[in-house]
């Protein structure tokens, strides 16, 4: 076999194979791309040639037969017996076979209306609310602001006013549009840095660093800001807690929140919501309620269109393979390979 | 085959699937203006129904926002039904934007990643191009809460059974990135309490200072450090239990004992070797104590016979004649003083190391010597040796060789003190942890007593009265200037350019309209009060292109949004920003009616100036 030869039928094979190839002939080989790895390979090769070209035939050989008696083998295997193992057995082996382009697209189109039916957890939320402190954590579009619109509006009716807070001022002027198509604009008002609207009504709309400011010269005894009344504080886009140069307007309103209010804190789904309700538990006079779920309301699924306009499903399976990332649709794990190889300089690494 | 897909490919690809309405997120606001341009002689154009329909729709939008009537996007929305919505444009145009996606007559929605959270749509699909964002001028890879933040986009309520989040691959993505981000769980947040100067002039304002502590350890902050320090404590328990086993042994501190001990005598054996062990005022006494010398010692006298170095001592030795014949060994420090008188005394090689008769004559001699003799002076030389270690001269005060716990001390030894190590280290840090929050405050307080905001007592002073309702960045920096008179006599136009560069904090270039002189000189003289504040405050930028731009627009009512946006390079979006920023600055100013009148009424001035055009059709 000259080198040329070499090189292209190391090129037809799989990256799998190389890696294994490489295992003990060279360093560090799975950093390496593919055409890194081939080259590295060939350079080990010029040593021991003919010990390469046999090992390579071997392996060529036995993937031909894989399919047959490999597969047996690999149903007795053990399910989980290690961890690492069992993410590679799951990463190259199918279980189901991976879900198809059409499959993938069904369900496309324009649901029939339906009347609007609480979640559960809207329920739970809305039932809370009213007795004590509520921090939500539910994925982007579940329909917090139908909790927080609820929750106002039950306060409303016992006379007890509402702040309700967000972290754009853009925002806060669509709230207030919003809000004031649902209760009337007499009942709503606005507080901006540079917009006063209504100040006395019942539902005021402001953003984060007004609130702050108001409990601060409410603290120092300057003005009267009626929050002997107020019944009610919702915090919309709570994760901003974790914005690194305006966190901290959020921590400085939680703590100055008058204890009679209730807090309502909304937020989009975060890994330790439940860090938030146990900090919200231990310096407010009420037991913090968390709720949260991570189920999206409209499901998601995931592609991968490749720029020659190719589309594929991303994963094997329909929807997300939750804590699964290696679980790809096998078209489009070989349609990004391709991709990678063609993009990449040789001989560099990837990222 | 390109690096990446065309933006009208794609859009085909996703029309032809069915998968529109779809927001692409891209890189940068300038792959997003790409892409539009890229459709300028697209054919793939909209039904005539849905261009009328568009068309419709933006001219009800036009009616509120008369702004947008000039895009240059207009044509290409209407024809193709794609869009640009990033923070280059306009307010007003990304709320048309929004409002004619939300009723469904756009096809896709080019956005740029760094603003994920603020595309406040929903979608069919979203379709993601790169797997990391610019984050102050570097990239970093998306985390998984930012990819469901850009998933979560698709799927609209009510209107789609299912979402989509289509990746499509460009140069450096990396997939794995977008994988993990899909299927994994969004990660936990962190408190990033600071403590600024405003909030320590508000919080002493409302609540004496012993109350401060307890109010900083309801944040978040502490709470987090507290779970951080109750880990630690935790591990400190378990510490605790395994040093049980080495507790006091024959030294209460034995470890610190072995630990001194057993470094003396390493240093010993290494670097002060026995033949070198004399310190400079004996070893220069070495060349006089020749065989016949006679020398003192702490009692009587005696004749040196010889000098010699014995393996187990640590000094040279000396064989000495003492009274009554007698003959004994010692070390040359056991010699308290040498005489200036020497006798005769050939050495010979074996005891009593001179002959019979030298012996005798000696012996003798010694007898006869006059009470009083005089001393020999040796100068010591300074460069000959350095000092050893004190630690070497004290190796014989350790009771350790002798003590019946050695061998139990020496084994358990690099345990113990590992433990013990660990256990300093781990208190050390539960202290900080505890602590830091309120150390930083009090750095603060430090620092606003200096400069006179706080007294002594760490009551406000008249100052601190008004300063603490500057509730912004850069407070401690605008608080001195006005402090420093820098605005006094300044119009509006000053005062809101000056404001406008302390607000803007973004670097991305802009081209240089022309300064005024006062702008320029009180551009730099703000630029210094700054550079001697950082030590305390973070510097702003203090672009002064932007000072300008503010400058032109509030001195020259005359100027319209389209004149100054060709005054610079700067993006309309910017600009919009750039103005709205210096407006909340000016209003931060206008508070201050009560101590600074004037200033006051000068920021209101510009204020009013500031609100025209594009300003005043968004609330």
């Amino acid at each position: 076999m000259t080198t040329d030869e070499l090189e292209q039928l190391l090129a037809q094979q799989p990256v799998a194979v190389l890696h294994r190839l490489a295992r003990g002939r060279v360093q560090r080989h799975f950093r390496a791309g593919k055409r890194r790895l081939i080259e590295l390979l060939l350079q080990h090769s010029s040593q021991n040639r003919a010990g390469f070209e046999s090992d390579l035939l071997t392996l060529i050989g036995e993937r031909q037969a894989g399919p047959t008696s490999g597969s047996p083998r690999r149903h007795e295997a053990p399910p989980i017996a290690h961890k690492k193992a069992a993410i590679r057995s799951s990463e190259s082996e199918p279980s189901d076979p991976p879900v198809s382009l059409t499959e993938w697209l069904q369900g496309l189109g324009v649901p029939a209306p339906q009347p609007f039916v609480q979640d559960p957890w809207q329920i739970e939320a809305l039932a809370a609310v009213s007795e004590t402190d509520v921090v939500i954590s539910v994925p982007t579009g579940s329909g917090k602001t139908y909790v927080a619109i609820e929750a106002a509006r039950r306060a409303m009716e016992e006379n007890r006013s509402v702040i309700y807070t967000s972290p754009l001022k853009a925002l806060s002027n669509t709230k207030y549009a919003e809000f004031s198509k649902i209760f009337g604009p007499d009942k709503v008002g606005i507080l901006t840095g540079d917009r006063q609207e209504n100040g006395q009504a019942p539902l005021l709309v402001m953003t984060t660093e007004i609130l702050r400011n108001l409990l601060y010269d409410a603290a120092s005894g300057e003005i009267d800001v009626r929050l002997d009344t107020l019944g009610l504080v919702i915090l919309d886009e709570s994760q901003y807690l974790a914005d690194p140069e305006r966190g901290v307007v959020w921590e400085e309103t939680i703590i100055f929140c008058p204890s009679q209010a209730r807090l309502l804190l909304l937020s989009a789904s975060i890994g330790n919501p439940q860090d938030i309700a146990d900090w919200l538990t231990s310096i407010r006079s009420t037991p913090c309620r968390l709720v949260r779920h991570s189920k999206r309301t409209v499901p998601l699924r995931a592609g991968y269109l490749h720029p020659n306009g190719k589309l594929t499903p991303l994963f094997r399976t329909l929807g997300i393979p939750q804590g699964h990332p290696g679980h790809l649709h096998p078209e489009a794990k070989h349609l990004f390979m391709e991709y990678e190889e063609e993009t990449l300089p040789s001989g560099r690494p990837r990222r | 085959m390109p690096p990446s897909i065309h933006p009208v490919d794609l859009i085909s690809a996703l029309r032809q699937k069915h998968l529109t309405p779809a927001i692409v997120f891209l890189t940068s606001r300038r792959a997003c203006d790409e892409a539009m341009e890229a459709f300028d002689h697209a054919n793939c154009v909209l039904p005539t129904t849905r261009q009328e329909a568009i068309a419709k729709a933006l001219e009800q939008v036009m009616a509120r926002h008369p702004s947008i009537a000039e895009h240059p996007l207009i044509s290409i929305v209407q024809r193709i039904g794609v869009a640009a919505h990033h923070a280059g444009h306009l307010p007003t145009w990304k709320i048309a934007i929004e409002e004619l996606m939300r009723q469904g007559h756009l096809d896709a929605v080019f956005a740029t990643t760094t603003l994920a959270a603020g595309v406040d749509f929903p979608a069919r699909t979203v379709v993601i191009t790169q797997s990391s964002i610019r984050k102050s001028r570097d990239f970093t890879d998306l985390t998984a809460g930012e990819v469901q933040q850009i998933a979560g986009r698709a799927g609209r309520r009510g209107k789609d059974h299912v979402g989509f989040a289509v990746i499509t691959p460009s140069p450096y993505i990396d997939l794995s990135v977008l994988t993990k981000g899909l299927t994994g769980q969004p990660e936990a947040i962190d408190s990033q309490f600071t403590i600024s100067y405003p909030m320590v002039l508000n919080l002493l304002k409302a609540h004496p200072h012993e109350h401060i502590q307890g109010i900083l350890a309801k944040s978040f902050a502490q709470f987090q450090l507290n779970q951080r320090a109750e880990v630690l404590e935790q591990k400190l328990d378990a510490l605790h239990i395994k040093m049980e086993p080495f507790g006091p042994r024959v030294c209460t501190d034995w470890i610190t004992q072995w630990h001194t001990f057993d470094h003396a005598r390493r240093h010993r054996h290494t670097r002060h070797p026995t033949y070198r062990a004399e310190p400079p005022e004996i070893s220069a006494r070495l060349p006089f104590l020749t065989p016949g010398r006679v020398v003192g010692f702490s009692r009587g006298r005696g004749i040196v016979l010889r000098q010699y170095r014995s393996k187990g001592q640590r000094n040279s030795m000396l064989t000495v004649l003492r009274p009554e014949s007698a003959v004994t060994e010692c070390p040359v420090t056991s010699v308290k003083e040498v005489y200036d008188r020497t006798y005769d005394c050939p050495e010979t090689s074996a005891y009593p190391w001179c002959s019979t008769d030298t012996f005798d004559r000696l012996s003798h001699q010694l007898e006869e010597l006059p009470l009083r003799l005089p001393l020999l002076p040796i100068l010591v030389s300074s460069n000959n040796e350095p000092l050893p270690d004190a630690i070497v001269q004290s190796l014989e005060d350790f009771s350790c060789p002798t003590c019946p716990s050695r061998s139990a001390c020496q084994k358990d030894f690099l345990t113990a003190s590992r433990l013990r190590q660990e256990q300093q280290r781990h208190t050390k840090s539960i202290q900080a942890l505890r602590t830091s929050l309120w150390h930083r405050f009090q750095e603060r307080v430090e620092v606003l007593q200096t400069f006179g905001y706080l007294t002594l007592t760490t009551q406000l002073t008249a100052e601190g009265e008004w300063a603490r309702l500057i509730r912004i960045d850069h407070s401690l920096l605008i608080t001195e200037l006005i402090r420093a008179e820098a605005f006094t006599g300044a119009d509006p136009s000053l005062l809101a350019g000056i404001l406008a560069s302390l607000a803007h904090d973004d670097d991305r270039p802009g081209a240089f309209p022309r300064i005024s002189p006062g702008l320029s000189s009180l551009l730099g003289q703000v630029r210094k009060l700054a550079e001697s504040l950082s030590p305390y405050e973070d510097p702003p930028l203090l672009r002064a292109d932007v000072a300008a731009l503010v400058e032109r627009w509030v001195a020259d009512q005359t100027l319209t949004w389209i004149g100054l946006c060709r005054l610079t390079t700067m993006a309309e979006g910017d600009i919009y920003r750039l103005l709205a920023r210096t407006l909340e600055y000016l209003s931060q100013v206008q508070t201050l009616k009560g101590t600074h009148a004037g200033l006051a009424e000068s920021a209101s001035q510009a204020i009013t100036a500031i609100r025209r055009g594009v300003l005043e059709e968004l609330p």
